[in-house]
């Protein structure tokens, strides 16, 4: 009798879980049952890495540290120039009379406290949680590019679907040709992109980054780079295989980005435009528009 | 020694049970922390077994079902599936453990090999996980590596149990 129990419970688990994703507070619990359980598991990693930092020269130190302050510099020249022209950006969008395209994203910096990587599950978790605000479905990335989703939050920590998850898909484009398809892990830090047809330019080495469909992801940010690309006969796509760009597991430290543009709410009032005149079609020049 | 051991009730060692179930567990965390490989057989599931062949009074199926909750949530597995596969073996386990109690070591590590080999073919139909040549060589080589696991966890949680109940 509590064999049938069981086995019906768990039958109506998985139901709830996979197709209605009812279950996600009680998976936030069972999540922070857990999450003292991992950080003991990370404790030898990081005994090691404490008695290993004692140890470590002095010399070395101080050449990391000429290094970071170098780089500083490079990224604070760099920021400068993207400064200059997100305004340039924005003066010629308003000349243009468009919607500004640029979002200012706010940043968290988290660190990853555990990680996994095995065929079934790719995953991250960060020390941050529902606490600081952090929620379901925001972007993290590291220095190189995005890392995965946040899909689960406890008050202290979170966890982060990997890119190279199987259960994992992102909208994306090949940043040459503004081709745009959809990136999926493989389990295997690789990931494939699909629904790319045979007609379409494909490069190895190609950078393909988010497109920003979906209003999950963020747009313009690396993802991966294409490594191969397969011409199979009887399949009207090509067989697509990209490397990740971000470091997936040597990162420490990780930014999780706040939402990206959120859907519009078509109930929701659309802000006013100035009315522009529209093209005007010159019946005797059939097929030629005239700009008033 | 032993039969001290199996005399007793569950609710004698409630507190042993718990806390292997916890050190099961973070090992099973450990097993899984970075680049793990599929060769590990899950050792939550063997201590379960152990507990259940040697505790008759109880039928641990409600340890089974909760144990089986807390892989889903560290494997990131559909909720319930690790549950059901858990409760799964334990039933099978309940059906047969006056006999495998009676066996030697080496018999019971076959048995628990065949378990396992259950559980991995559950598990493949389940998760159907993408495995390349490596992993599915190393995926199928878990039944066989709990062969040789399991006299050493028998002998180790025997040696435990019997210091903390009797001191």
């Amino acid at each position: 009798m509590q064999f049938v129990i069981a086995f019906t419970l768990a039958i109506a688990l998985m139901a709830a879980d996979y197709y209605g994703q009812l279950m996600g507070s009680f998976r936030s619990l069972l999540l922070t049952t857990i999450n003292p359980i991992e950080r003991v598991a990370t404790l030898p990693k990081h005994l090691y890495q404490l008695a290993t930092t004692d140890f470590t020269n002095i010399d070395a130190l101080k050449l990391e540290n000429q290094q970071l302050k170098t780089e500083l510099l490079l990224v604070k020249a760099k920021q400068q120039r993207f400064s200059n022209l997100q305004l340039e950006v924005s003066r010629l969008e308003a000349l243009l009379g468009t919607a500004g395209q640029i979002n200012t994203q706010s940043l968290q910096i988290a660190t990853v406290t555990y990680y996994s990587n095995n065929p079934l599950s790719q995953y991250l978790t960060l020390d941050k949680g529902q606490l600081k605000k952090v929620s379901v479905q925001q972007t993290v990335i590291d220095a190189k590019g995005i890392m995965g989703q946040i899909i689960r939050t406890t008050p202290t920590s979170s966890r982060v679907l990997l890119i190279t998850d199987p259960d994992h898909q992102i909208p994306v484009r090949i940043q040459r040709t503004g081709q745009r398809g959809i990136l999926s892990g493989t389990g295997h830090d690789t990931t494939q992109l699909e629904f790319i047809p045979k007609n379409s330019l494909v490069e190895v080495g190609d950078l393909i980054e988010s497109s920003g469909l979906g209003g999950v992801f963020p747009a313009g940010y690396p993802v991966a780079i294409i490594t191969n690309v397969e011409n199979k006969e009887g399949s009207p796509y090509f067989d697509i295989t990209a490397t990740p760009v971000a470091d997936l597991y040597q990162s420490h430290k990780v930014l999780i980005l706040s939402q990206a543009t959120p859907y519009l709410n078509f109930d929701e009032k659309l802000p006013e435009t100035p009315k522009e005149k529209p093209l005007e079609l010159i019946p005797s020049t059939l097929g030629q528009t005239h700009v008033p | 020694m032993s039969h001290k051991l199996f005399n007793l009730k569950t609710s004698q060692a409630r507190w042993v049970i718990l806390v292997s179930y916890i050190v099961a567990l973070a090992l099973d965390t450990i097993a899984l922390f970075g680049h793990s490989t599929p060769v590990i057989p899950p050792l939550t599931l063997f201590f379960l077994l152990y507990w259940c062949a040697n505790f008759l009074d109880r039928t641990h199926l409600f340890s089974a079902f909760i144990l089986g909750l807390l892989a889903d949530t560290l494997y990131q597995t559909p909720l319930g599936a690790h549950a059901l596969l858990f409760s799964i073996i334990t039933f099978l386990m309940i059906r047969h453990r006056l006999r495998f109690k009676g066996y030697p070591v080496w018999q019971q590590a076959f048995f628990i090999c065949l378990y396992m080999l259950l559980y991995q073919g559950l598990n493949f139909l389940f998760f159907n996980p993408i495995l390349n040549s490596d992993d599915f060589v190393q995926y199928w080589t878990m039944p066989a590596l709990s062969l040789f696991l399991w006299p050493l966890l028998a002998y180790s949680l025997r040696k435990f149990s019997h210091t903390a109940v009797n001191g």
